[in-house]
């Protein structure tokens, strides 16, 4: 696990999406992603991201801001078979799920780009 | 920034959901057709009860063939739960009934994935899909004809033990 992002390590991971709270980084070289967040800098494979993406999607938000009992508004993001686990509160859930969010846009986005530009003209 | 959620799986995020959910549902149908093959022996209808057998054993080959699919194109194939499995039937008829709906749903449940790739237009998918289009015409003609035959032979008298008779060589054979 990375703790701080380098300038160098910057410099050849691209920035998929970002907000104030945190962001997602691509490596190619690495054929991997760095979820800038919570205070570590993570690494994913495709699986392990796509997992995050379905544990943070499947945490029911709505249900979460009304529900009045006494339990903790802390949520354990753990992902099997991958490195790392978030334990977060309700707050940096919904600053999570933007980021997924507006990271897999982009994914979609950078696919048409691809196809458009490099696979279709061949 | 290379494209490499496209270098890993062909298929989408969303249709590899709608296929997982497919697979589900033919292992739910093999496993309700096998309960129907077990009422139907129950209660000494010996020839229906091998044709839900054998329509057992296909749900789970349509199964099988998303599931390697879905693998095949680098996907996440998960193994479902199955449960809630009706058991007791209050007729023979009934048993007909709810096999024609169970074919109604998987027809209806894969002209949904078919128009959700068509809309991504993954191609590659639909033509996967061709194959099971082709499929449900049979298993749903299948179905009606057993259905058919209730009117046809009536209940009455022997008329049960006829249509058990008659299902067992009930055989969809159109070349168009």
């Amino acid at each position: 696990m990375v703790n701080t992002t380098q300038t160098q390590e910057l410099s050849t991971w691209t920035n998929v999406f970002g907000t104030k709270q945190g962001a997602i980084y691509q490596c190619d070289e690495e054929r991997c992603w760095y979820v800038d967040f919570a205070g570590k800098v993570a690494k994913f494979d495709y699986r392990c991201l796509l997992k995050l993406k379905k544990a943070v999607y499947h945490v029911d938000i709505e249900d979460r801001l009304l529900n009045s009992g006494k339990s903790p508004d802390v949520e354990i993001i753990f992902i099997c078979a991958c490195d790392h686990t978030y334990v977060l509160n309700l707050l940096q859930i919904i600053a999570l799920k933007e980021i997924l969010e507006g990271t897999f846009v982009m994914f979609q986005l950078n696919h048409i780009i691809q196809d458009t530009l490099y696979r279709l003209p061949l | 920034m290379k494209d490499l959620i496209r270098i890993k799986s062909l298929i989408s995020t969303e249709v590899e959901s709608l296929l997982n959910q497919q697979v589900k549902k033919e292992a739910y149908s093999s496993s309700v057709y096998l309960a129907m093959a077990s009422w139907c022996n129950r209660n000494g209808y010996d020839f229906s009860s091998e044709y839900f057998f054998k329509q057992a054993e296909e749900e789970r080959q349509h199964q099988l063939k998303f599931y390697k699919y879905i693998l095949d194109m680098g996907g996440n194939a998960i193994s479902p739960d199955v449960t809630g499995i009706k058991q007791e039937y209050n007729s023979f008829r009934e048993v007909f009934e709810e096999a024609l709906d169970q074919e109604i749903s998987v027809t209806q449940s894969i002209k949904n994935i078919y128009a959700r790739c068509l809309k991504e237009q993954d191609f590659v998918t639909n033509e996967f899909l061709n194959w099971f289009l082709k499929e449900q015409r049979e298993e749903e003609y299948k179905a009606r004809r057993a259905l058919e035959l209730f009117e046809v032979i009536g209940e009455e008298g022997t008329g049960r033990w006829q249509i058990d008779k008659h299902v067992g060589g009930i055989k969809y054979d159109s070349e168009a």
